[in-house]
């Protein structure tokens, strides 16, 4: 039996709805198959004021053994460092979120604004926001870049607005049956089996991006997102088009960019007016290149695969 | 009008001297989101006023050490020599160029 305890930050619930959508495991399979015993959770929780309370403190005191301690959305900060903008039982949550972690053998981020900030997070920030142990890409966050769990891990990041069900009850899974030893983390302290693909990996739209084929306005069902519509799946570490959504399909394959809402950046460029749903460029040239690849070798491979392309390739094509 | 006897009107437009901003060359996305604003507003379905304003060329402009042809542009489709920029969407040779190039 390991005992969990979920909270909420600064969040829309968004990793909450997600996560009781999970399939494989349900978020019902981890009490009934996995022996996780949800101490409370905020929609799923029975108790309310100062039962819940009680439950917290116990956690902290050590009279209820904490497992894992999951955070969904921001730490937040103001005003003027209090936290007394998101009070919880009493008190600002970030008191509660660095007892409950100290007491926590596992702490598990879910969600951007949980991991590094998110949208919250966005200049100019009016919530003083950031995650557990990021903000954006510099490590520190609320609980410190030295900060590591009583298991000897750091903050175990579950990105994505939202992360997928499925990411998060199979990493919960694995830490309550005691494999949390087979976890590797990245330099983000993503799990490594979820993020070191692309979401680009498996996307249904890899020949056009091969050919460069352009998707050139939304409904189109030929091209490639990525030349001109902002797709970031080339350079986003997310296993979106290997693990589905809902089982059966990703953004784009529905023929939606992918926002790389899997990075520390995102939202990116600060949601600046002409940023979403457009590629940046400079004098033509893509400013966000897809991972590993350079300014010089970009454009010759693009002359080179656009001058080879199929004429089916620049035709609408079922790609789902 | 089919797409050939488009592409030579145009071809003849540019041939025959049609002055159309070449430069300066759309070089951040704020100036392309510019050009594209002034398509949209100004231009509409006017021939000569789309190929002004996108600075349409019958020849390769080099900018920035890169020379930017319709042909490795990403709203070209090879086959169909056709520009697919919407607010363009005009019949193009391969080696014409304009300042909304992108790869």
């Amino acid at each position: 039996m390991a005992n969990l305890l979920w909270l909420q930050g600064g969040a829309c619930s968004g990793n909450t709805m997600s996560f009781l959508n999970a399939e494989e495991p349900s978020a019902c399979d981890l009490v009934t198959d996995f022996g996780i015993n949800v101490l409370w959770q905020p929609s799923l929780g029975l108790e309310l004021g100062d039962e819940v309370k009680a439950i917290v403190e116990k956690c902290i005191s050590g009279e209820i053994k904490l497992d894992i301690f999951v955070f969904e959305g921001t730490v937040i900060n103001a005003p003027n460092g209090t936290g007394e903008w998101n009070r919880f039982c009493g008190r600002p949550m970030k008191d509660w979120v660095k007892e409950l972690s100290a007491a926590a053998d596992f702490v598990v981020a879910i969600g951007d604004c949980a991991t590094w900030g998110g949208i919250p997070a966005t200049a100019p920030n009016p919530s003083d926001s950031e995650g557990l142990q990021f903000l954006k890409r510099e490590k520190g966050g609320a609980l410190g870049a030295g900060f590591t769990a009583k298991s000897g891990l750091p903050v175990i990041n579950i990105p994505g607005c939202p992360a997928h069900p499925d990411w998060v009850t199979q990493i919960l899974v694995a830490v309550a049956t005691g494999r949390a030893g087979d976890l590797t983390l990245d330099e983000f302290q993503r799990p490594r089996t979820f993020f070191s693909s692309f979401t680009q990996t498996g996307c249904t739209r890899n020949m056009h991006f091969a050919y460069k084929v352009s998707t050139t306005a939304f409904g189109q069902r030929k091209g490639c997102l990525f030349y001109d519509l902002g797709c970031r799946g080339p350079m986003t570490h997310s296993p979106c088009n290997r693990i589905l959504w809902n089982r059966h399909s990703s953004k784009t394959r529905a023929g939606m960019p992918c926002l790389g809402c899997t990075e520390p950046e995102f939202p990116f460029y600060d949601l600046a007016p002409g940023t979403v749903f457009k590629t940046q460029t400079m004098m033509g040239v893509p400013k966000d290149m897809p991972e590993g690849v350079d300014k010089k070798g970009y454009i010759k491979l693009t002359a080179a695969a656009k001058g080879a392309a199929p004429a089916w390739a620049e035709e609408d094509i079922f790609v789902v | 009008m089919d797409d050939d006897a488009l592409r030579r009107e145009i071809a003849e437009k540019l041939k025959s001297g049609l002055k159309t901003e070449v430069w300066p060359r759309a070089e951040t996305s704020e100036q392309v989101n510019e050009v594209v604003a002034r398509l949209q507003s100004e231009a509409g379905d006017n021939l000569e006023k789309k190929l002004v304003i996108a600075g349409f060329t019958d020849h390769v402009i080099e900018a920035d050490g890169i020379e930017q042809p319709c042909e490795t542009c990403m709203y070209y489709k090879v086959h169909a020599r056709f520009c697919e920029l919407p607010e363009l969407m005009l019949p193009v040779e391969p080696d014409w160029s304009c300042r909304l190039w992108r790869i």
